[in-house]
């Protein structure tokens, strides 16, 4: 670790070195002047000593004479003895001095060597000879006063004698010594100084060098953390998933993303208590589950991949009242993920995403996937269907959801589906919605009722991207099992009459029905519809076999007649009580009719004898759907007013149930007449009856030929 | 040398498919418990080195049983077999000492893969 940190600042670490070993020199350097410049203090102050000594020497000399001369001597000679005493002193002290500037001895009061002696220098050395040339005569005599006897009278004569011609000159001298060695002590004091000035400003280049190269580091990293930090604020603010770290106090750490709060629906602060902040949300046992499941992930015995599978949180509901004062429900998926240091659990990495569209639509999957399974009811009833209708359906709906698939396929990713194309899936869908009621395939019409509610909200929105096309292309993909669920349910049928003989249901005993399979189906249908509205309804045929059609034909005449019954039932029929009242029969009549016209084309008839069309009803309806304005409404007949039940998106029914309410049914008649080159038409006695006739060519002429005529794979 | 197994578990069915499943993968099935007192007894006898273990059973519950197997054998493996409705007891049963843990409804892939997960530790 220590390494690794050396690395990053190694050249500071050794600029520093570098610089206190400077600093060190330096002082050292002080340390070594300062003692030079004191023992330099010293050998100065010794010669000066001399002069005083010999001016001291000379005193005393002429001090002893003068006693002598007028007579003040005492007779004792005791005081002139301590005189001679002083002067032997002084003498001695000169010696000593020189002694020691020769560098043999030390002066008793001295505690340190001298560093300056004039031996060092020429000129200090020859000064110091001639000191001690001059002294040597001075002192001679002072010596010869040595041993005194008392009561005499002490000799300076021959003392003074040389005293007096070498006095000046030795005073003099000694003081050019002095004079020179404190040159020499200041020059050398001064090559120190200036050595201790380099010093002094090589350490300040250094420290300079140590805070600019520091300072640089300290920016660089500096801004490194700063760009790290800025990009992890950046991933924070930016991410969809609510991230933050646990610490085993089950605290959340100081940085959490921006999208939490909305995901949590809760504001949550960095340093919370996470387990605080999940209280309200969620039930006491999941808290309660959630603090055993954290601390089991903070334990590291335990595998991360077994315990994930525990997550009480993996998929939560959280109810939330928005601000409309609705409760709205969404679903959460938080989740825990180990942050391992040196193999141990340090923190949790918590993501949270909400998972409600998800949920959602997994939910719908398994509805349909149900329903799917729903095999046996579903088996009962295609055995009571008449295959060929059967065939004919799984046929179209084949077609129909290719359609629908190859226009999902194909929308534009950012403007998605446009309307007319919307209609066209509602009007397929609405039709297969019809015959698979009509086949009593009820699991079918029930998906294709749901399909029908995605695609209605689909086309309500302005936004249609490939996202919000997405609960479309389930539905679809459900579909396609669904229909896929009755080919295999046929094909197992078709197995087991080959190893069982299975009867087919019994002719029923009206050799009409038994004759046409359609009509059968067209009356159960009917009286399905009318059953469930609380309405009567007969429904009688009259004209060719329709089996004996062709597909195309069978398949028009089916869907048309389907779509009539439905019509006629839902709006036509009055109820029996109203019927009553009115004179009719309680029991509504439906009669059908197919003929051939014999210049090749077959006309459907189909008549109710219900309240028939009313015009201002249709008025009222299309203006409160905003397809006319009323302007243009209140310049409408009759006429054009009736036509309009053949537009899309019209109806005057106000709910919407799996029987009408829709206002596709018709349009999507009229759009399959027309691909086929027929034409319809509608008369109607308000009160009385409604009539449609239908003219279809026998040979098609198909307009259309866009169709797909097999299944594709979901993509 | 073929690990022996314990299998305790209150429903018939599960019992045999565990056994089922396990035979064929180099395990002795050298006892089975359908409460938690007959597997402390039976662990006792039998010394099992693997035990698969249902957590709600009449007569001392998994958790309990859990405790006392690893007061006989701390070193005994574990593999919860649970339905996943209860989380809190699984994970419960994981703070108690299991190693391993099993969802119910599983497959014998789910099974024969836990098993190993199981032993695939040390």
């Amino acid at each position: 670790m220590l390494k690794l940190g050396l690395g990053k600042y190694r050249s500071i670490v050794i600029l520093i070195t570098l610089f206190i070993v400077f600093d060190i020199g330096v002082l050292a350097m002080t340390f070594v002047i300062s003692r030079q410049l004191t023992a330099d203090a010293i050998s100065i102050n010794l010669a000066g000593q001399h002069r005083y000594l010999v001016q001291k020497l000379a005193k005393t000399a002429l001090l002893i004479d003068q006693d002598a001369t007028q007579g003040t001597f005492d007779s004792s000679g005791k005081s002139s003895l301590n005189e001679v005493k002083d002067l032997i002193a002084t003498a001695d002290r000169f010696n000593a001095i020189i002694a020691t500037f020769d560098g043999g001895a030390k002066l008793p009061d001295m505690t340190e060597e001298l560093a300056l002696t004039p031996s060092q220098d020429t000129q200090a050395a020859a000064l110091f000879a001639l000191v001690k040339d001059l002294w040597e005569p001075i002192n001679a005599q002072v010596q010869a006063l040595n041993q005194p006897k008392d009561g005499h009278r002490p000799d300076v004569g021959p003392l003074l004698q040389v005293l007096i011609p070498n006095n000046l000159n030795l005073l003099s001298t000694s003081h050019i010594l002095t004079s020179r060695l404190e040159a020499l002590s200041a020059a050398k004091a001064a090559k120190l100084r200036a050595v201790q000035m380099a010093g002094m400003a090589a350490a300040l280049v250094n420290f300079a060098f140590i805070l600019y190269s520091f300072l640089g580091q300290l920016r660089k990293s500096d801004s490194a953390v700063e760009r790290a930090q800025r990009e992890t604020e950046d991933i924070l603010r930016t991410t969809q998933e609510g991230l933050f770290l646990l610490d085993p106090e089950f605290r959340m750490g100081s940085q959490t993303s921006q999208a939490l709060s909305k995901i949590l629906g809760v504001e949550a602060k960095g340093g919370e208590n996470f387990l605080d902040l999940l209280k309200p949300l969620v039930t006491p046992k999941t808290y309660d589950t959630t603090k055993e499941y954290i601390e089991l992930l903070l334990r590291h015995d335990v595998k991360e991949k077994l315990v994930a599978s525990l997550n009480p949180l993996d998929c939560i509901e959280i109810s939330a009242v928005r601000a409309n004062g609705a409760l709205e429900s969404r679903f959460l998926q938080i989740r825990f993920n180990r942050v391992l240091q040196a193999e141990k659990v340090t923190h949790l990495l918590v993501t949270a995403n909400d998972i409600t569209r998800r949920v959602k639509l997994e939910r719908e999957l398994k509805d349909s996937e149900r329903r799917v399974q729903d095999q046996m009811g579903m088996m009962v009833h295609i055995l009571q269907a008449d295959p060929r209708q059967l065939q004919d359906f799984l046929r179209h709906a084949s077609d129909g959801l290719n359609q629908i698939n190859e226009d999902l396929r194909t929308a534009s990713p950012t403007t998605g589906v446009s309307t007319p194309r919307i209609d066209a899936m509602l009007r397929i869908a609405h039709r297969l919605k019809g015959d698979a009621a009509a086949l009593n395939l009820e699991a079918v019409s029930q998906s294709m009722h749901a399909f029908e509610s995605v695609l209605q909200e689909l086309r309500a929105q302005t936004r249609r991207s490939s996202e919000d096309l997405l609960p479309v292309a389930v539905r679809v993909k459900g579909l396609y099992a669904e229909v896929n669920a009755i080919q295999d349910v046929i094909a197992r049928i078709g197995q087991v009459r080959g190893v069982v003989s299975v009867e087919p249901p019994k002719p029923a005993h009206d050799p009409e029905i038994a004759a046409q399979p359609f009509v059968r189906q067209w009356r159960g249908f009917a009286q399905q519809l009318a059953k469930r509205l609380g309405k009567q309804v007969e429904l009688t045929y009259q004209g060719l076999d329709v089996d004996g059609l062709s597909s195309q034909l069978r398949e028009a005449v089916n869907t048309s007649v389907n779509q009539f019954i439905r019509n006629a039932v839902v709006h036509g029929v009055e109820a029996p009580a109203d019927r009553k009242k009115r004179g009719k029969s309680e029991s509504g009549h439906l009669s059908v009719y197919v003929s051939d016209q014999g210049d090749g084309t077959i006309e459907l008839s189909f008549r109710d004898d219900g309240r028939g069309i009313n015009p201002e009803k249709i008025r009222l309806a299309a203006v409160r759907k905003g397809r006319i304005s009323p302007e243009v409404a209140k310049g409408l007949d009759a006429r054009a007013l009736t036509l309009m039940i053949f537009e899309p998106g019209l109806s005057t029914r106000d709910e919407v149930d799996e029987d009408a309410g829709r206002g596709v049914g018709l349009d999507a008649v009229k759009e399959m007449i027309s691909r086929l080159g027929g034409r319809i038409r509608i008369g109607t006695t308000s009160g009385e009856y409604c009539h449609f006739r239908v003219q279809l060519p026998v040979k098609a002429e198909p307009n259309d030929t866009n169709m797909p005529d097999r299944i594709k794979e979901v993509a | 040398m073929a690990l022996k197994l314990m299998i305790v578990d209150d429903s018939n069915i599960i019992r045999s498919k565990i056994n089922r499943t396990l035979s064929q993968h180099n395990m002795e099935v050298v006892a089975s418990a359908s409460n938690g007192e007959d597997a402390v007894k039976l662990f006792t006898t039998h010394k099992p080195d693997v035990v698969t273990m249902d957590l709600t059973m009449p007569r001392m519950d998994g958790l309990e049983c859990i405790r006392a197997l690893r007061k006989i054998n701390p070193g005994i493996r574990i593999l919860v077999v649970s339905a996943l409705a209860d989380k809190s007891t699984a994970i419960q049963a994981l703070k108690e000492g299991a190693q391993g843990f099993l969802c119910k409804p599983f497959s014998e892939a789910d099974l024969t893969e836990a098993i190993e997960e199981l032993l695939g530790d040390d």
